[in-house]
């Protein structure tokens, strides 16, 4: 009796709508949340023009499409600490995730968001459809994925690689939705290596059609996004054999889905299950048991079959041939390394404003505990970072304007800068997530304050579009060919930002001082250095195998540590490079000395942290040690500017996470 | 009774009341009745002994906005920048309730309009009633709803906030507290036993006094059958697109069974002045992205752009039009939607160019409200 007479206790206790007076509680010492807003000081600087250089003409673009996710019910808002915040409900089944990746797509289909997505032409319209998927991604990365399979792979695919015959006809099923596509390249058994696919397309003269085969297990096309679920059309990259020989890789339309949703006839289709993140994407895996399609949905822009059997192409070499036709679809990197970018502002405003509110530990005891961003500590972990971050997103934009302007002959640079900032972005864009998981404490662990549940989500990027590791191999590659190129002509070295190797060597002062770290006269000839010792290196390395006998790819194969840091090298000064390009850009002020700052820290900091101005001797460690107090002194500097340089993103709060606002309130036990 | 000429106070215990007395011109409020109210304010958020404020109005209605009359005579007499003083002291006003640290509660009985229906909304507790009447007519007038509207207009379902700030539509208070303008609707005849009861408790608990008022409520007041709010569907279709002039057309394509909703809208929106339509879209779009204080700074900008009067006479039309000759026949210029281009609306988005002319200060606020709080 006395357990049910203390049960109903606790009940109406419970049920009691009115809570007895609770003011002895309030007189205690409590924390209380203080925006940062009202304590750091007020930006010295234009906010929106700062916000302008990283967003550009597109600013309004972007702006919409927030404006549209966080107006709908489908985008999840809810309350936290008396702000409305909107992401996905990652507490969903797979299944669900994905649905709702679909309805929000068709919302945004609704309200006009991709009208004209084909027609818009030149730069302006390449640059619109890049805000608008680079903004959506802003909320979840499978909704930019998603969005992105069908509009830029397949959508692309149609573009660039078919002919008017393809434009007239899927165009406008595409830009409607009523043509779901995806985009089936990558095989279980090969991923980077596209050439080596073995699927396998015939023609049959007698019906005017294409066979196309899985002849094994590891020819099934693999983490083919939409394939699982929505699809109804794919792209199908397969070695086209005619008359017995292989013409190499060519792109097909294949209908794998009719319009209510049922597997075609020749068609297997199965899923690639749970992943550790991007679950609102429908991965699958796609086998095709000798299926015909018409001889018009070859995507004909470099090579053709005639109804009689022959191949015809411009293009004799093979090479050539692949090199040429999968150009166009670098808009995939650009699109990766934007969004790695906002992701990595995403959470650096978290984690910078969460820093700016909460405290730990008193210096003396009964004084207030200190700001986790006044720990310099703190400010080591998180500042360097913001500072790469500026000078990484001017770099994405540099890279969206050599795409947009591309010409045949710049195909080249474009694949170069592409491969080498979709590779340092998104490891930057990793590496930032997890200094600020860890930099918000037990907080970053919670799904609701993105820091920690981004990393998963955005892991992928390292992979996909090219794998990080063999692109920045890749990169030298080019390198060593355009030197090794430019001295058999005997001219000078021209294109890729390396005319700099025509001139000597520059000279670095032997004793290094604060002020001369920070001229941008010091930062461009180090980087500078350090890009043309490596590549000499590298010419030496590989020519000195050669004359061992060895064969080039062999060469390749084993000299990745050198070219591997060239790599970085080349990436790094082609980064400066943008940054004082844009820097130029902006009359004497406030805003060009935090820009300055910013540049400081961004070279300090890799000067710092990359081994190779050691290992090579460009510094000595005597100027390593002068480099190290360095970048404490840039922090002290740069701490005053924290909060006005994440306000600066231009990221709605509602795309932010309570810990970066009032999370005392958010986490009240009255919103429980 | 504490007797403050055109704001009225009265105390009891813990609670005060003010009340916009001006009960002729409709609780019009003026400069003197502005800084009235924002030392009121100012004094009760440092008193301890006030716990909650509660606001009304003297007569038929809440409040029909601020004297414009005023705001003209000012103007004409040489100085814009005079006129301007009522909407900046108004706006710290709306700036204050809107981050205020104790509870209000503002009953909204009659007519709230312009910058009156902004001081109703911007405070804890909104208690609209059986004649309460909401409406932002500026856009027929030839401004744009200013005074915080494109804070809390642009936090509306959907996209209900552009509709209503664009079309100048009339809400009663079931629509309000539907649309979530409103917190309670208590039938008339209760209203002077809550503020009994609110009295009585004392408290400046919000919890408490949410109940206390739900005591009263009636839940769910019935919405008038042609309400627009049965019509958020076609309102989120057509008033999410980009432009004025997108919206106009998707309206147009949503009125092939020849609706008599959608003709009046689109009626509406063709009457209005079409710099305001684009200039309070822009405005409202914006404030989805900021905070009230990032949002009334914009909007002095842009109020001080239209009393300014050198890119645009419309404010000046409109009052003539519907004010003084009453002709209801403003000759607005430009006349036409397609002639007011997008470098005509960003005019009045950047700072005045005007010698000695500064953005709205307002003044630093202890608890800013986490929801207060914006960046861009």
């Amino acid at each position: 009796m006395d357990r049910v007479n203390f049960r109903t206790q606790v009940l109406t206790r419970h049920l009691q709508t009115q809570i007895p007076t609770t003011d002895h509680l309030h007189t205690a010492p409590c924390l209380n949340y203080s925006p940062p807003e009202l304590t750091e000081p007020s930006p010295n600087f234009d906010t929106k023009s700062l916000r302008k250089l990283l967003d550009g003409q597109n600013i309004e673009d972007i702006d919409y499409i927030f404006n549209l996710m966080i107006q709908s019910n489908l985008f999840c808002p809810r309350e936290r600490g008396g702000k409305v915040f909107i992401a996905p409900d990652f507490n969903q089944s797979m299944e669900q995730q994905r649905e709702m990746t679909m309805r929000r797509i068709d919302y945004l289909r609704e309200k006009g968001a991709f009208d004209g997505w084909f027609e818009k032409k030149g730069y302006e319209g390449d640059l619109w459809r890049f805000a608008l998927a680079e903004s959506v991604s802003v909320f979840d990365h499978s909704l930019g994925i998603k969005l992105g399979v069908h509009f830029f792979l397949w959508g692309g695919a149609i573009r660039f690689m078919g002919t008017k015959r393809h434009h007239d006809k899927w165009y406008k099923p595409t830009e409607t939705y009523e043509v779901k596509g995806c985009f089936a390249m990558t095989e279980l058994g090969h991923g980077s290596n596209v050439r080596g696919i073995e699927t396998i397309t015939r023609y049959d003269a007698s019906t005017g059609e294409f066979i196309i085969n899985t002849p094994c297990e590891s020819a099934q096309k693999y983490w083919i996004g939409g394939a699982a679920n929505h699809a109804t059309h794919t792209v199908v990259f397969s070695q086209l054999e005619i008359n017995g020989v292989n013409q190499g890789v060519h792109a097909f339309i294949a209908q794998i889905r009719d319009g209510n949703g049922n597997i075609c006839p020749n068609i297997r289709i199965a899923d690639c299950g749970h992943k550790i993140g991007l679950n609102g994407v429908d991965n699958g895996r796609i086998w095709f048991d000798n299926l015909r399609i018409p001889r018009e949905n070859l995507l004909n822009s470099v090579a053709d079959v005639t109804p009689d059997g022959q191949y015809l192409s411009a293009i004799k070499d093979p090479d050539q041939r692949f090199a040429a036709f999968l150009a166009p679809l670098t808009s995939g990197r650009v699109t990766i390394a934007a969004s790695a970018m906002n992701t990595t502002k995403v959470g650096l405003a978290i984690a910078i404003r969460y820093s700016l509110s909460r405290r730990a530990f008193s210096v003396r005891p009964n004084e207030p505990e200190v700001l986790l961003l006044d720990y310099p500590s703190h400010q080591r972990r998180l500042l360097p970072l913001l500072a790469k971050t500026y000078a990484l997103s001017f770099a994405s934009n540099h890279l969206k304007m050599i795409y947009v302007n591309r010409t045949p002959e710049s195909i080249k640079t474009v694949h170069v800068v592409s491969s080498a900032l979709k590779a340092v972005l998104t490891w930057h864009c990793m590496r930032t997530l997890q200094e600020c998981r860890e930099a918000c404490g037990g907080q970053g662990l919670k799904t609701e304050n993105h820091v920690g549940h981004l990393k998963s989500e955005y892991d992928v990027q390292l992979t996909f579009e090219g794998d990080n590791n063999v692109l920045m191999q890749q990169i030298s590659k080019a390198l060593l060919a355009e030197f090794l190129a430019a001295k058999k002509r005997n001219k000078p070295i021209k294109g890729l930002g390396l005319e700099h190797l025509n001139k000597p060597a520059p000279v670095i002062p032997t004793q290094l001082t604060s002020s001369t770290l920070r001229t941008s006269q010091f930062q461009t000839d180090i980087f500078r250095l350090r890009e043309r010792d490596l590549l000499h290196r590298f010419v030496t390395e590989v020519s000195q195998r050669q004359a061992q006998g060895e064969s080039k790819e062999h060469i390749f194969t084993v000299a990745y540590q050198i070219a591997e840091d060239l790599g970085r090298a080349f990436s790094d000064r082609l980064i400066l490079q943008t940054y004082l390009d844009v820097e130029a850009t902006v009359q004497a002020g406030a805003l060009k000395s935090i820009l300055g700052l910013m540049r400081s820290m961004y070279t300090t900091i890799v000067l710092e942290e990359d081994a190779s101005f050691l290992r090579y001797g460009y510094l000595s460690t005597d100027n390593a040690a002068v480099v190290r107090k360095e970048v404490l002194k840039l922090c002290t500097e740069l701490r005053p500017h924290a909060l006005s340089l994440v306000s600066s993103f231009g990221i709605p709060d509602a795309f932010l996470a309570p810990i970066a606002f009032n999370w005392v309130d958010a986490n009240a036990w009255s919103s429980v | 009774m504490a007797q403050t000429n055109q704001v009225l106070v009265t105390q009891r215990s813990n609670v005060r009341t003010i009340i916009l007395n001006r009960p002729e011109q409709l609780n019009v409020f003026n400069l003197k009745m502005t800084c009235q109210l924002l030392e009121l304010l100012q004094a009760y958020e440092e008193d301890p002994t006030v716990k909650l404020i509660i606001f009304k109005g003297e007569g038929r209605a809440f409040c029909a906005g601020g004297d414009i009359k005023a705001v003209v005579d000012d103007i004409n007499k040489g100085s814009w920048k005079q006129g301007a003083s009522l909407f900046s002291t108004g706006y710290k006003v709306h700036y204050l309730k809107a981050t205020y640290t104790k509870t209000q509660v503002i009953i909204l009985r009659g007519i709230a309009i312009g910058s009156g229906a902004a001081l109703a909304i911007h405070g804890t507790f909104q208690v609209v009633t059986d004649n309460t009447v909401f409406a932002l007519p500026e856009a027929a007038l030839g401004s744009f709803p200013d005074a915080g509207s494109s804070y809390y207009l642009s936090r509306l379902p959907g996209f209900f906030g552009e509709y209503v700030g664009l079309t100048c539509v009339r809400l009663d208070g079931a629509e309000m507290l539907a649309c979530g303008l409103a917190s309670h609707y208590v039938p008339l005849e209760k209203l002077s036993s809550l503020e009994d009861a609110l009295c009585e408790a004392n408290t400046g608990d919000p919890k408490i006094i949410n109940n206390i008022i739900n005591n009263f409520s009636n839940k769910n007041p019935k919405l008038k059958e042609k309400s627009p709010y049965y019509r958020l569907k076609t309102i989120n279709r057509c008033f999410s697109k980009r432009t004025v002039e997108e919206i106009i057309s998707a309206l147009k394509d949503a009125d092939k069974n020849m609706d008599d909703w959608i003709s009046m809208t689109i009626q509406t929106l063709k009457k209005a002045l079409p710099t305001s339509l684009k200039i309070s879209l822009r405005s409202i779009r914006e404030g989805r992205l900021q905070g009230i204080g990032q949002c009334l700074i914009r909007e002095y900008r842009i109020i001080c752009t239209v009393l300014q009067g050198v890119f645009c006479r419309d404010f000046f039309e409109g009052y003539r039009a519907l004010l003084v000759d009453k002709d209801k026949n403003p000759k607005w210029e430009p006349s036409k939607l397609e002639f007011v281009s997008k470098r005509m609306v960003d005019y009045y988005f950047v700072p005045l160019a005007d010698k000695g002319w500064e953005d709205l200060k307002l003044p630093a606020r202890s608890n800013l409200t986490s929801h207060a709080i914006s960046k861009l």
